[in-house]
Parts: structure tokens; C-alpha cells; sequence
């Protein structure tokens, strides 16, 4: 069954000074329990993809749609709570609260959500459990390594349990070992709690363990292909 | 939560932080002591004038304040001061017999006003006696003593004990002239008064004016400062030929002086919270401008604009709640210390406040007031400075920041 539907996604960036087409006429289904790459190279389309599926951006023609509810057209307060329900980002920066500890990271989200106290514990704790950094807890994110920042951030992504997530470009900043241990917790992950994962990369790594790949070129799909993963 | 993120923002950057909390500090703190210093010096000039001379209420023959003859004098005036004696709202009452003339030394003449005082009922209602500095007044066994400013004295030359004379119209406007034993000086906080004032017996001025006893003006010092304009009317009132007038009618510059010290310390309030609003502009947009990618972050996570928005203006106001509150004790501690002694000013040229009526140790003042007026002039500037750069957060794109 489709989660995530885009229809004719166009996106022009500068329409009135240099126009810059980020997007041509995307249209593409994603089915819940997918491990998703986009690939491409630098100013394909990729992070522009991501954004629009994720609410973070508008397109300038096409739609998006989740479970049937079309993004595109809400108002901006309704789609941060949207965002917060239902989709995990894991960024290429991390992004983390620095002034928070792994475990107020992770937490943090749940908070927003307005869960029980006890349930945002166990979870928090489960998460990191599983991510591999029991012994971080109280660790803020300049006491951890990149791979460990990015393990929280996937802990923090998955806290909300979101329909599916969002990487963008999730192993740029790590080595090999760290790459390879977090794609083995997202594809864990992926398997066992039947989350749906949709990477933007170029990184080789990635693209290898995905199960269907779509190729971007000048912000439009070249290939859209499944593979075995 | 927001409170626990906010705090933690602060103090990611300690020094940053306390530079502009200890700008608030310092702020404050001289917001505080000016306001202090200005109460202390206007509140002293209020009760100088009010205390030595001038106390809360007045009765005049309606025309002596604009003719100053001596025949204006106040008809009935013991009745009255009977009167007012007996009322429980009335501290005191005095009768004065005035009259403007001239005073002569051997080598010297000057003008002055002559003052005459009821001993007894005159130390009771005000604090002149207090400024005699040399000598006695009145003095046992001197025939017609007489009290003179430092200032006078040093100008007529003349010390305690030599005699000057006196000269001036009588109630029948004949030059009636007497000699008085200087019998002590006294020096209050203006110059120009000390040396335009002297100071006799009531009953002598009124047996060289009149036959009998009489008075240009009664000073009323009241228990309530508050009830002299009920009084006043009450005055005019139940009295034929007479003029009761407050404090601030009799000395409508004093009434200005007190307001404005007020608006003073206003202004010199905004020019230090103008100064803080920029500091913490500032100091929040350089915050947001740092942290452009975490508050996308935020926001792409699903943080809603709002909880943003006042994650930043509860930065701001624990910033200057956290500089305000030092700064208020740093300024208590300062005025208690100042105190006890006084902040003296005579080293530096605060002796020619005397000049303008103003004693050169100021002795701070502070209420309770004041420190809430500070202290929500600081959070409400606080707050302003802050919506600017909370809603140029708002503002931010999310998406476009990731992508950046």
C-alpha cells in the first residue's frame, strides 16, 4: 500500500531573476516498509525531494501526498504537527540540541508530542538501547563521536514513531565503520519495526543496501529501479 | 521544557551572556542610584524648606505675599493659632512677625528680610534652630538678640556680641529703627537665604511695629502632610481677612523641583533601557543568527513557530531578569552603604549646591518603588528588544535553512 504519493512535483527556484528548475515533473509512489534511495549527483534534485515529501518546502506545481491527506495545501501550523506525528528527518549536519543530553534529545520529541512521562522514559531508553549508546545517555553531543551524533539523531527520528523518515544524506559526514554500523541499525530497524526509510545520497555505501533506488538527473527521475538490496 | 532549553541556551556561551548580563547589572545599578541620589537631594531640599521655614501650611493677610507691607498683618491671629492648637490634625503653629528693612554694622549696610520668631512655638514646629551654628538665640539677659547668617555676618563683618541695627517701616509706615545684639549665626543649606535673613525676638519686632503683639504669618505643620489642602479651605473658610495656602501654593517652584526630579530620573531611565534594548538585540540576533540551522531543525521536527518564538523571549527576559535582580542588589547594597554617611560631594565641588539651595552630602533614598519601576522597565525593554529577533526566527524557512 502507498504511503507517500507525489504527483507532477515541479519546483523553480528564482522564478523571476535566474530560474533554477530543482524539480521536473516528479511523480512517484512510496510503499510503507520501503528502504528507499534517491541517488544523484550534487543539484539533481535530491534534498529538494526530500523537502517536499517532508512539508518543508512547497513545489511550484504538483502535490504531495501522505496516506491521502495532501500536504501541500495545508496551512504551516497544521503541517509542524503533521511533521511532528508523522515523519522522523535525519540530517546530514545532525543537527542535535546541543545544550541537551542524548537522552533530552531523543525525549525532546516525545515531549512536543505531549506523551506520559513514564512512556517518553521507556522509549527514550529503548531507543538509545538499541542505537547502541546505553552508555551515552547523558552524554551531550559534542562528548560523541559523528557516528554516535547520527545514531541519536536516528533514535530521535524514530521517537515519534513517524510513518516513515527522511535521510538526507545521512553518512556524509562519517568513516566507513560508522556508515556501515548505522545502516545495519536502520535496516534492523527497517525490518523489525517496519519503518520506512527514503535516503537521499550519493554515497555508495547506502545505495548498495537499498532495495529500490531512483536515480535523479537535472531534477528529474531517470531511474527508478528495485534491487535486491 | 521551553525554560530548561532556554536556560541552557544562555549559557552556551558564558562570556557572551555575561558581558551583556553585567551591562544589565551595571545598568540597573545606575538607574537605581540615580534615582536614589535624586530622591535623596530633592527630598532633602523638600524637607529642608518644609522643616526649617516653610512647614505645610501658611496664613497670611491676603494681600501680604504680593505687597509685603507691614500694616498687612494677620487680624485675630491669636484666635487662630488658638485654633489650630487645639485641632488634632495640627502637629504645630507658630506665629511669625515679618518685615523687609535694613541692617547696619559700624562699617556696613545691607538689605534683609526681618524674621520674628516666638521661641518656644517655633522650635516646636520646625528645625531651624538646628542650623545655629555659633552662639545662642535667644539668647538669657540679651536685650533684643539677634540671629544672623554666616554669610551676612562674614559680610557686614560683624561677629557674636557686637551690635548692628535694624531699620524699618512700622504698621503706621514710619522708618522706625532699633539696635539688637548679635546673639548667634546660623547656616542652613542655601547661601542666598543665609544671607538675606536675620532672625529676632517676635515680641521685640512687634513692640517697635505696633502696640501690641502682632503676626504677618502662622506656620502650620501639620501630622499629615497630605490633609493641608482640606485645611486650607477649611481656613479661608471660618476666618475673615485671611489666607491659608499650602506648601506647594506658597512655593510652587518646590512642587516643580519634586516633579521634576521625577521626570529626570525618567528620562535618564529610558536612556539606560535604550541602551539595554540594543544590548540584548544584539546579543539575541547574534543567537539566532548562530543558530539559524537548530531552529530550522526545530522547526522541521515539529516545533511549532510559537513554542519557538517564546523559547527566544524567555531567553531574553531570564537574561535580564537574571541582570536585573544583581543589579537591584548590587544598587541596594550600594544605597545602604551611602547611607549611614552619605555620598559627599564637598571634595568636588559640592559645595556650590549650597549655591542653589542643596546640602553637599546627598543622602540617598529608595523605595520599594522604585526597584519595581526598574525592574519592569528592564523585562518590559527586555521583552521589546526581544520580539525582533524572535520574529526574524519566525520568518526562517526550515527547509531552506537544511538545505543551506
Amino acid at each position: 500500500m502507498a504511503i507517500i504519493n507525489t504527483y507532477h512535483l515541479s519546483k523553480i527556484y528564482n522564478p523571476d531573476t535566474v530560474p533554477v528548475h530543482a524539480l521536473r515533473d516528479v511523480s512517484l509512489e512510496f510503499e510503507e516498509g520501503e528502504f528507499t534511495t534517491v541517488k544523484g549527483p550534487s543539484g539533481s534534485g535530491k534534498t529538494t525531494l526530500l523537502n517536499m515529501i517532508g512539508g518543508l518546502d512547497v513545489p511550484t506545481e504538483g502535490y504531495v501526498e501522505i496516506e491521502g491527506t495532501r500536504i501541500t495545501d495545508m496551512k504551516e501550523s497544521k503541517l509542524i504537527k503533521f511533521r511532528l506525528n508523522n515523519i522522523g528527518f535525519v540530517f546530514q549536519a545532525y543537527n542535535l540540541i546541543p545544550v541537551f543530553t542524548a537522552y533530552e534529545n531523543v525525549s525532546f520529541i516525545m515531549l512536543l508530542q505531549k506523551r506520559e512521562k513514564s512512556e517518553m522514559k521507556q522509549r527514550a531508553e529503548e531507543l538509545l538501547t538499541a542505537v547502541g549508546l546505553k552508555d551515552k545517555f547523558h552524554s551531550r553531543p559534542k562528548e560523541l563521536s559523528g557516528g554516535e551524533q547520527q545514531r541519536v539523531a536516528v533514535a530521535r527520528s524514530l521517537a515519534s514513531r513517524p510513518k516513515f523518515i527522511l535521510a538526507d544524506e545521512p553518512t556524509a559526514n562519517l568513516d566507513t565503520k560508522s556508515a556501515m554500523n548505522l545502516l545495519d541499525l536502520m535496516e534492523t530497524m527497517n525490518r523489525e519495526e517496519k519503518v520506512t526509510f527514503i535516503f537521499s545520497t550519493h554515497d555508495q555505501r547506502v545505495i548498495d543496501r537499498a532495495r529500490r533506488v531512483i536515480t535523479m538527473v537535472d531534477g528529474a527521475i531517470q531511474s527508478d529501479e528495485k534491487t535486491s538490496g | 521544557m521551553l525554560l530548561t532549553i532556554s536556560w541552557r541556551n544562555i549559557w552556551r556561551h558564558p562570556g557572551r551572556s555575561g558581558v551583556l548580563i553585567g551591562s544589565i547589572i551595571a545598568g540597573v545599578w545606575a538607574g537605581v542610584m540615580i534615582s536614589a541620589l535624586t530622591n535623596g537631594l530633592l527630598e532633602q531640599r523638600f524637607n529642608n524648606m518644609i522643616d526649617t521655614q516653610l512647614t505645610h501650611l501658611q496664613v497670611h493677610h491676603p494681600e501680604f505675599l504680593t505687597e509685603r507691607e507691614s500694616q498687612m498683618f494677620i487680624p485675630g491671629a491669636q484666635s487662630i493659632l488658638d485654633e489650630l492648637n487645639r485641632d488634632p490634625r495640627v502637629f504645630s503653629a507658630t506665629g511669625r512677625t515679618l518685615v523687609d528693612g535694613m541692617v547696619q554694622s559700624p562699617l556696613t549696610t545691607a538689605g534683609v528680610q526681618i524674621r520674628g520668631f516666638s521661641d518656644k512655638t517655633e522650635r516646636k514646629t520646625t528645625t531651624f534652630h538646628e542650623n545655629i551654628t555659633e552662639g545662642v538665640f535667644p539668647g538669657d539677659g540679651i536685650r533684643n538678640p539677634i540671629l544672623i547668617g554666616e554669610e551676612l555676618s562674614e559680610k557686614i563683618k560683624t561677629e557674636i556680641g557686637n551690635r548692628v541695627v535694624l531699620t524699618f517701616q512700622d504698621i503706621d509706615n514710619e522708618l522706625t529703627s532699633a539696635s539688637f545684639t548679635v546673639s548667634g549665626t546660623f547656616k542652613t543649606s542655601s547661601a542666598p537665604y543665609d544671607e538675606a535673613n536675620v532672625f529676632v525676638r517676635s515680641k521685640d519686632l512687634s513692640g517697635l511695629m505696633a502696640d501690641s503683639t502682632i503676626y504677618h504669618e502662622i506656620a502650620v505643620m501639620l501630622v499629615q502632610e497630605e490633609i493641608a489642602d482640606s485645611l486650607a479651605i477649611e481656613l479661608n473658610g471660618s476666618f475673615d481677612g485671611i489666607h491659608a495656602e499650602t506648601w506647594y501654593e506658597l512655593s510652587p517652584e518646590l512642587r516643580y523641583l519634586t516633579d521634576f526630579g521625577s521626570s529626570m530620573t525618567l528620562y535618564v531611565m529610558i536612556v539606560i533601557m535604550l541602551a539595554l534594548a540594543f544590548g540584548i538585540l544584539n546579543t539575541m540576533l547574534m543567537a539566532i543568527f548562530e543558530r539559524m540551522k537548530e531552529l530550522g531543525m526545530l522547526m522541521s521536527v515539529g516545533m511549532s513557530k510559537m513554542r519557538v518564538f517564546f523559547m527566544i523571549m524567555i531567553e531574553a527576559v531570564i537574561l535580564s531578569f537574571t541582570g536585573a535582580a544583581t543589579g537591584m542588589a548590587v544598587a541596594w547594597g550600594s544605597v545602604m552603604l551611602l547611607a549611614e554617611n552619605g555620598l559627599d560631594l564637598s571634595g568636588v565641588g559640592g559645595d556650590s549646591l549650597a549655591e542653589f539651595g542643596y546640602e553637599a552630602i546627598i543622602y540617598p533614598v529608595v523605595t520599594q518603588g522604585d526597584f519595581v519601576t526598574t525592574a519592569v522597565l528592564v523585562v518590559t525593554t527586555a521583552i521589546l528588544a526581544a520580539i525582533y529577533p524572535a520574529i526574524k526566527a519566525l520568518r526562517m524557512n526550515p527547509g531552506e535553512i537544511i538545505r543551506q
